[in-house]
């Protein structure tokens, strides 16, 4: 049986990963933010046995409570996926105010910061882990311009996986991220549809990637096979970044 | 509202965009007059006018706009 703690799980990303890799047995501990019912309506339907949290992840005060929540089911997450992000606002530089950059940090680094200091011992004592975060390509190459906030937590979120990868190599515990390409998912509700057209345009391929090309990347990186793979941040572009 | 109004909206725009209140613009600037217009600041500046004019562009609309007046005969079209 997997524990599978999954935060994001809201995201077209979390509901088509759940779908991915639920296996008969499987517990999943659910994270969202204010949209639990379509989610709730998607297990009930896909018979899911899981437990949903509704968490701010920007108030780390409600975070601190989200951990403690999971330490009283008395589970071991077998799978960690962090997958929260707020949507992107395109902004000039001079016009972010520190609250944003301070609301992006606390949803993409912190909360896993949080998180990860309670799973990973127990991850670690049960020798087994997989633990995966979402990045973007932005970080593998020139990001777009305004970005700011976003760019900064996306980058640090792939130093913390480093970090960690590192930490518990030897604990049978593997610590990855995934960098797609723009994916069209509600997450673009607040990008302008000439931004989104124009990636599209500008992609080798004449496409954004679409949700069922960047989840059979993730579960492999949950999966058994990918033992060996630690501390990768997996580029998912179609070739529009090639490193 | 006529060109004149909507070329003097666009200019606060531009330079807002570029970050240069010293922007004057006229029929003929394009993108090799303003050192920081590339195709993303293009992006960034039809996101500002379509917000300030309540109007939707395509990308084939603006895909062969030659200069600011060609820009300013567009959102005239656009916004009747």
């Amino acid at each position: 049986m997997s524990v599978y703690l999954i935060t994001g799980a809201t995201s077209d990303l979390g509901f088509e990963l759940i779908k991915t890799v639920a296996k008969d047995g499987d517990k999943f501990l659910l994270q969202g933010f204010g949209d639990e019912s379509a989610l709730k309506a998607f297990c009930e339907e896909n018979k899911i046995d899981y437990t949903y949290y509704d968490v701010n992840l920007s108030d780390s005060v409600a975070t601190d409570k989200f951990v403690e929540d999971i330490k009283s089911t008395g589970l071991t997450p077998t799978h960690f996926v962090h997958l929260p992000a707020l949507r992107v606002v395109n902004t000039k530089f001079k016009s972010f105010d520190e609250e944003r950059f301070m609301a992006d940090m606390n949803v993409q680094v912190m909360s896993a910061v949080k998180i990860c200091k309670y799973i990973m011992p127990k991850m670690a004592k049960a020798k087994f882990g997989r633990v995966l975060f979402m990045a973007t390509s932005y970080v593998l190459a020139n990001p777009p311009k305004n970005t700011g906030a976003y760019i900064m937590a996306k980058n640090a979120i792939v130093g913390l996986m480093k970090s960690l990868a590192s930490d518990y190599v030897s604990n049978g515990i593997t610590v990855n991220s995934v960098s797609p390409s723009m994916i069209e998912t509600k997450f673009l509700a607040e990008t302008s549809h000439l931004i989104v057209e124009a990636a599209a345009n500008d992609h080798p391929m004449k496409r954004n990637a679409q949700v069922n090309d960047v989840v059979p990347a993730m579960a492999f990186l949950l999966s058994e096979e990918a033992r060996f793979i630690t501390g990768v941040n997996l580029p998912v572009t179609g070739g529009s970044v090639i490193e | 509202m006529n060109r004149t109004e909507i070329m003097a909206k666009l200019n606060e725009i531009f330079c807002d965009v570029f970050d240069d209140e010293d922007i004057v613009l006229t029929d003929a600037t394009n993108s090799d007059d303003i050192e920081d217009w590339d195709s993303l600041e293009q992006i960034n500046l039809l996101v500002a006018i379509e917000k300030q004019f309540s109007i939707k562009f395509s990308l084939a609309d603006v895909a062969d706009l030659e200069n600011v007046g060609a820009m300013v005969d567009l959102i005239e079209r656009m916004v009747g």
